[in-house]
């Protein structure tokens, strides 16, 4: 029972915080909206960038090429994972798991060598 | 943290493993599909971590399955996705329910 | 651990496999965009050949264990590569003689990737313990899809990929998550040593837990084999799939999902509690007849109204699917010989049916039922190979199919109480078969087909026909050869002793 009061308790500051989290926001823009003043123009309905006029729509295509590159990211980034935990315990596992690593560092550079040669490197 | 029940982490994975089910099953966009069905992966892992630590028996072997779940997720997820961008170039679409093509 | 310690020769057949896949990717990455791949399947052969040599030689050696238990050559794998083995390399004639059409610069990668799968499934059929089993699976899987798919510019194709992707992916995400539960529950990924630590476990709710993690586990692997719960994909990715993959997929990838099951649900569950104090796997008894009486019900009734052959043979392949769920059902040490038996006659009778599948599809460029009219005539010595194969799938004496069945159907009546009514209903779904087998027939013999251009078996082709069709009737007149073979290699006791 006593450990449930404390699961309790953790949650209640979390509860807090989300209040807080809500309340202060809007109080605050509220407060703004009662005190500024509100003239609008054209000018300044339009999306700020920086000083730059605006000129075409925010909503455009990305080409298909970054695709390419996030899954090769995926891939390579996942496998590092592996790589963590060897580095960690290296000197318990000695020179068998270097050999393993190689190994399996051989098979992703297969990977690589695909991409390479089916030219998802370079951009074009 | 650690006051936090074993069952506490098992029911955020049950959660997320039928939110994933349910999205994998009722979704019409091909891509959030394919993300439903890596929450359900990421259910696992949780699962399999929280065992690990708080378990009746708690072991290593438990983060490392969580580990190889990982790769395998990306693989899949990285083969759907090359599998959807053709689809696309073929259909224009990434809608599931206009996937019909293979019913008399 | 020591480098030298291990015996790398007992992972020899899958070294070879793996050798040669890589060195075809090397090849097709580097020859020239102009030199054929068709060498390359030749190279893929030889590979598979060899590693069946390097099995071969292993077959007498005794069985032992590798990397701390995680990976057995034992009687139970060596047995079972061989139906694998067997199957790829049947399949890779037949991808040999594949017609790719515009798509032709990927025939070096459907070789090597055919060549990745079979690693996979090797793996599943060795590995004692649940990650190297879930890393063979996948590896298994995502080649398939790759497969699937291959024909990009195909809109059909490349939609049967997609739906296989997608229920292989909810599939395995169940699978593991019954896993996640198992290992909770354990505390071990090793199959042995979970075995030992779960019949330990006496408290009530957690043999609950127990029974839930064996429900999901085994929802999640009826999609490798095509059964019940999870048989929608089987249709669409059949159709859309080329012939070599639809095959690869029906046998090599349905055998590897039935050595997963063995191999997993006998070793972990079988000491286990269940709810009382049977062992799990006779409590969950009723739920595996059912399962199984209704994926044949369901594979025969459907397959009644197809006209396309390809999606006919997912119907099938779902039916027999049932067929040997129905020889898992029966949970005696005869369990192992009359499934591995099934599963080889399924190899040979499937494949061939596929062959002659194959050419007559390429032959008429459609794949409904309609291009079988007349083949009888035409060419007389396929419309007999695939006779044979019908027979055989239909469970007609004097083919292996029928010594399958028989030995399925004994078993069952030897077991009695619900096994009864599951022994109904495989008579009752091999009456259905036989409409649509027997229908296939009609339209090779008693039809008349436009007459097409005489055109010229392959040599991959005919030697896969052949193959088949001949250890189809050896082994339906004498299937001792067989099962001689196989108890003489198979153990109980070493299966299930570390």
């Amino acid at each position: 029972m006593d450990l449930t009061n404390v699961y309790q308790n953790n949650y209640l500051v979390v509860v807090i915080f989300l209040l807080l989290g809500i309340l202060l926001p809007v109080g605050a823009l509220t407060a703004g909206r009662l005190l500024r003043p509100y003239k609008p123009r054209k000018e300044k309905y339009t999306t700020y960038e920086s000083g730059i006029e605006p000129f075409h729509q925010s909503w455009i295509q990305f080409n298909v090429r970054y695709y390419l590159f996030a899954l090769l990211f995926v891939i390579f980034d996942v496998e590092t994972v592996f790589l963590y935990p060897w580095a960690v315990a290296y000197d318990k596992l000695g020179m068998f798991a270097l050999i393993e690593m190689t190994v399996f560092i051989v098979m992703l550079a297969f990977g690589l060598l695909y991409a390479w040669r089916k030219k998802v490197l370079k951009w074009i | 943290m650690n006051n936090v029940p074993l069952s506490g982490y098992l029911l955020l994975a049950l959660v997320l493993f039928c939110i994933g089910l349910f999205g994998a099953l009722t979704k019409r966009n091909a891509v959030i599909v394919l993300i439903s069905i890596e929450l359900m992966l990421n259910a696992v892992n949780i699962n399999l971590v929280a065992f690990a630590k708080y378990g009746e028996n708690p072991g290593l072997t438990g983060q490392i399955f969580a580990l190889f779940t990982m790769t395998v997720a990306a693989a899949e997820a990285a083969v759907g996705l090359a599998i959807l961008m053709a689809l696309y170039r073929k259909r224009k679409s990434v809608h599931v329910d206009e996937m019909n093509h293979l019913k008399q | 651990m020591n480098w030298q310690a291990i015996e790398w020769g007992a992972m020899l057949p899958e070294l070879i496999v793996l050798g040669t896949s890589l060195l075809l990717i090397l090849l097709d990455l580097f020859l020239r965009k102009t030199v054929s791949r068709r060498p390359l399947g030749f190279l893929a052969l030889l590979g598979v050949a060899g590693a069946f040599s390097a099995l071969v030689l292993q077959l007498h050696e005794p069985s032992i264990q590798l990397f701390h238990d995680m990976y057995r050559v034992d009687g139970f794998s060596k047995t079972f590569k061989m139906l694998l083995l067997i199957g790829t390399f049947l399949v890779l004639c037949l991808a040999y003689d594949a017609k790719l059409g515009r798509e032709e610069n990927v025939r070096g990668e459907f070789y090597y990737l055919i060549l990745t799968a079979l690693v996979g499934a090797m793996f599943m059929a060795s590995s004692a313990d649940m990650i190297t089993l879930f890393i063979g699976l996948e590896l298994l899987s995502v080649s398939s899809y790759i497969m699937a798919g291959l024909k990009k510019h195909d809109a059909q194709s490349t939609e049967a990929a997609f739906k296989y992707v997608v229920s292989g992916g909810i599939a395995t995400a169940i699978t593991l998550f019954g896993m996640s539960y198992l290992f909770g529950l354990s505390g071990e990924t090793n199959l042995y040593s979970m075995a030992k630590a779960l019949q330990e476990t006496a408290l009530p709710d957690q043999s609950y837990m127990l029974v839930f993690a064996f429900f999901i586990t085994f929802t999640g692997l009826a999609f490798k084999i095509a059964s019940v719960p999870f048989h929608m994909w089987a249709p669409d990715v059949y159709e859309g799939a080329m012939v070599p993959v639809t095959a690869f997929l029906s046998v090599v990838s349905k055998t590897a999902g039935f050595i997963f099951i063995i191999r997993f649900f006998v070793l972990v569950f079988m000491m286990s509690k269940g709810v009382n104090s049977d062992s799990l796997l006779q409590q969950v008894q009723p739920y595996i007849i059912w399962l199984s009486g209704i994926t044949m019900l369901v594979g025969s009734i459907i397959a009644l109204r197809q006209s396309n052959v390809k999606r006919l043979f997912a119907y099938s392949s779902i039916a027999q699917a049932g067929f040997i769920l129905a020889a898992f059902s029966v949970f005696t040490p005869a369990l192992f010989e009359t499934m591995w038996f099934y599963l080889f006659a399924y190899v040979l009778m499937n494949i061939g049916a596929f062959a002659v599948i194959q050419e007559v599809t390429t032959r008429n460029n459609d794949t409904g039922m309609t291009s079988f009219e007349g083949l009888g005539k035409q060419s007389p010595w396929l419309a007999l190979a695939m006779t044979i194969f019908l027979l055989s799938l239909a469970g007609i004496p004097a083919t292996v199919g029928f010594i399958g069945k028989f030995g399925i159907l004994i078993a069952l009546l030897g077991y009695g109480g619900l096994h009864y009514v599951l022994a109904g209903i495989l008579i009752a779904a091999t009456l259905l078969s036989y409409v649509y087998y027997f229908n296939l027939i009609v339209q090779m013999y008693f039809r008349t087909g436009e007459v097409k251009e005489k055109r010229r078996s392959q040599k991959g082709l005919l030697i896969v026909t052949i193959v088949c069709a001949a250890a189809t009737v050896i082994f339906g007149i004498v299937p001792n050869i067989a099962l001689h073979f196989f108890y003489e290699q198979f153990s109980i006791s070493t299966f299930l002793q570390l």
